[in-house]
């Protein structure tokens, strides 16, 4: 066995991060290369063509305005992808940031940002959420807003636990009193090793988000018309679902394709880390 | 022998349950809506939800007729007016209210009195024109007005004025009468679960009450369109009202359903703020007229149910006029206009309401059509509850509202919207001298000739400046188990469950 095989060896072995990473691939190339793939334009309507049932011309149909179903599916993991990255990557590092602070420092500042914490999380997630959009006003920036308020407090408290850990243990004792700084032995000695928790936490956590944002556009506060979003899309297609069926099952099992395959990615990510969830 | 214990018991479960329901079904008829009332005091509400319900527990001097076209006798049997059309004299029929006390003019002007002075009131301007009121004997009342008033008949047929029994309200109180009242209307409140049903049954006291053949009603809240059409569909519910548009053709079909569609009032149109530039010049005014498809929404969200509006006078009401200089589709024109007010390419804030699906559909068609004339429409979706104050407050460039008639009149309608009334012209800020004097004058015109040629101009004037943009006209829909019958409301809402008959 040479040394060049052995990464993709073990990725082989490891059919679940392998499935998991190809879904979220596909997805991936699907937004990217949304306007070359989808067939038609996401919001053009076709009054001649409307609630059409699947067929060639329309694998999954058309909406009620004569809107390629299939064409905003694609269209839809443009916004859809958007919103699980950013809606996540904001509350990491704020997160991150504060954790690993609050966890080094410990005494006062420790507390402090406890009490802050404990404060957030004596509020139940959605309400909270909705709160925040509601008076900063529907629309994705808000929704970040609102994300990187209210999510930072779990990644806060994942790092803090490790830090705590971590810095007793010897080679952090051994770096701090070889002098080196403390911002270095934070972030260049400790950070690094308290993060494999998190990065797992993240692929979870991305779920959450994307059910989220789904969810806002599906109440009217997230992304606005015409936009094609995977959550509007279903909760358009509610009044229809009797007689169209096709305008809520696609995006709704976008929704869930996308959710499984950061599931899987997170998963078999804890796996290759040793990380217990 | 178990096998059989269980099949026998069963089989007698079966039975008399299925006795039961048939006994309990008989007669009593169960309507779904999708929402609950929110009182029975009369004039504390201006709700369909509860209007429509006051219709048949309350009664009114003065009812409209089926088709919405004409007065009709209600707890006046008879009223003689006047020369100076200052004074109505109102005959009473014999009427008692639920409680088996007789219906008397003291009632009737302590109710009048009520919707014109109360705090509770949400109608007082409409009857201010009320100077006085004398009870000359049980059975005769007798108006004075402060000064001629052509819509004042029409007014007293409005749920809002429904005659309250005076001695139930004081003994009750307020706050108890609204939650139980006390009327002569065809049915009485038995029970109202807050959130869920209000059940009625038959008024054995009702001065009609041979004619009703229905032991109950029952106004039960479901609130998901879907969830309240499978009810129907399975036999849960006799009937349910409100069916979304896009279910019409489908419950055609069901041979177990009749789909009831009755004219009404509703008028829906785009409201325009005047006051945010360029919206003040008329001519971009006309132009956003005519770059609307209105056709297009009636095939797209109406599914055919409806149609185009050429005025704020819903057809078939009153003075309506088709004579008014409405405009077609005219997307070539619109951008013409556009360049010559020099508006090309604004931008402009749509405020939808939020959960509300067909406002939702009309949002996203209006905006491609504007879009194909160069104007942008950023659509903003607000809560339902925060509209209203945003409208008021002239936080908007366009929204969409509707508007049912609650009186016969025009006059009600056309003061909200033309009137230069306290609402700025139901939020349009629309101003116009000649039309706001029209509009008073009106309202004194006895003559109906001259009336009807007034209200003519008035919506020929109101059109030339677009004060707003009709969009269309959509009837009632409601959707019952085959074996309902006359069941239906007239325009005005009123739906005639005294005539009702359930045969199965």
């Amino acid at each position: 066995m040479t040394a060049a095989l052995a990464p993709r060896h073990r990725l082989l072995r490891r059919p679940m991060l392998l499935a998991g990473l190809g879904l979220l691939g596909a997805f991936v190339v699907l937004a990217v290369f949304a306007p070359l793939i989808a067939p038609y334009d996401p919001i053009w309507q076709d009054s001649a063509a409307r609630l059409v049932p699947p067929s060639a011309a329309h694998p999954f149909g058309t909406d009620n305005f004569g809107r390629d179903v299939f064409s905003r599916v694609i269209w839809g993991a443009r916004v859809d992808l958007q919103m699980a990255v950013i809606g996540v990557v904001f509350p990491f590092l704020i997160g991150t940031a504060i954790g690993t602070v609050a966890g080094f420092f410990g005494g006062w500042i420790d507390a402090l940002f406890m009490r802050v914490i404990d404060v957030v999380l004596a509020f139940p997630f959605l309400v909270l959420m909705l709160s925040i959009i509601t008076i900063l006003g529907p629309g994705l920036g808000s929704f970040y807003i609102a994300m990187a308020l209210v999510g930072w407090v779990s990644y806060a408290r994942l790092i803090r636990a490790q830090i705590l850990v971590l810095k007793t243990q010897d080679f952090a004792v051994a770096a701090a009193s070889l002098g080196f700084s403390r911002g270095r032995i934070m972030f260049r000695h400790l950070l690094p090793n308290a993060l494999a928790g998190s990065l797992v936490f993240v692929m979870s956590d991305t779920v959450l988000v994307l059910l989220n944002g789904a969810a806002i556009s599906y109440l009217g506060l997230g992304v606005q018309p015409p936009v094609a979003e995977w959550g509007i899309m279903v909760a358009e297609g509610q009044g229809f679902i009797t007689q169209a069926w096709w305008i809520t099952l696609f995006p709704g099992l976008a929704i869930v394709t996308l959710a499984f395959g950061f599931s899987l990615t997170g998963d078999a990510l804890a796996d290759l880390f040793g990380v217990q969830e | 022998m178990i096998r059989n214990w269980t099949k026998a018991a069963l089989l007698g479960l079966a039975l008399s349950t299925a006795l039961v329901s048939v006994a309990e079904a008989a007669g009593v008829l169960t309507i779904g809506r999708r929402e609950d009332g929110t009182t029975f005091d009369p004039i504390a509400t201006a709700q369909n939800t509860d209007f429509w319900v006051f219709s048949n527990v309350f009664d009114v001097l003065v009812r409209v007729d089926k088709k919405g076209a004409n007065l009709m006798p209600g707890i006046a049997e008879s009223w003689d007016v006047s020369a100076d059309a200052l004074t109505y004299t109102f005959h009473l029929r014999d009427a008692k209210f639920s409680d088996g006390s007789a219906l008397t003019s003291e009632d009737v002007a302590y109710s009048l009195t009520r919707i014109r002075d109360s705090e509770l009131s949400l109608w007082s301007d409409s009857y201010k024109i009320i100077a006085d009121m004398q009870t000359p004997d049980a059975k005769t009342l007798v108006v004075t007005l402060s000064g001629p008033s052509a819509p004042f008949l029409s007014t007293l047929a409005m749920p809002g004025a429904s005659i309250v029994s005076k001695a139930a309200m004081e003994a009750m109180g307020e706050e108890a009468f609204a939650e139980k009242p006390v009327g002569s209307g065809a049915f009485m409140v038995d029970q109202w679960l807050r959130g869920d049903r209000v059940i009625l049954k038959k008024n054995p006291n009702y001065w009609e009450a041979d004619k009703v053949s229905l032991d109950g009603v029952e106004w039960i809240s479901i609130p998901d369109d879907n969830t309240r059409m499978l009810a129907v569909q399975a036999g849960e519910l006799d009937s349910a009202i409100f069916v979304p548009f896009s279910r019409v053709a489908e419950l055609q079909k069901d041979p177990n359903l009749t789909v009831v569609i009755d004219p009404s009032t509703r008028e829906d149109h785009l409201l325009l703020n005047h006051e945010h530039p360029p919206l003040d010049n008329p001519k971009v005014r006309e132009a956003f007229d005519l770059a609307i498809d209105k056709q297009a929404i009636v095939e797209t969200v109406l599914f055919g149910q409806g149609e185009v509006a050429n005025s704020y006078i819903p057809k078939g009401a009153l003075y309506h006029s088709d004579d008014n200089g409405a405009r077609g589709f005219d997307a070539a024109k619109a951008k013409a206009l556009l360049a010559e007010a020099g508006a090309e390419g604004i931008t402009v804030n749509y405020v939808v309401n939020a959960g509300n699906e067909v406002d939702e559909q009309i949002a996203v068609l209006l905006q491609q059509q504007l879009a194909t004339v160069g104007i942008t429409a950023n659509l903003q979706k607000v809560d339902p509850s925060q509209t209203w104050d945003m409208l008021v407050n002239g936080d908007y460039d366009l929204s969409v509202m509707y508007w049912t008639n609650d009186i016969l009149d025009p006059d009600q309608k056309t003061t909200f919207v033309l009137g230069h009334d306290v609402n700025m012209n139901y939020m349009t800020r629309y101003k116009n001298d000649t039309v706001k004097q029209l509009v008073a004058d009106a309202r004194l015109e006895m003559d109906a000739t001259k009336r009807a040629a007034m209200y003519g101009e008035i919506q020929k004037l109101a059109k030339a400046d677009t004060h707003w943009i009709d969009l269309y006209y959509s009837p009632y829909i409601s959707v019952t188990r085959k074996g309902v019958e006359n069941f239906g409301q007239n325009p005005l809402g009123r739906f005639f469950l005294e005539e009702t008959v359930k045969t199965y």
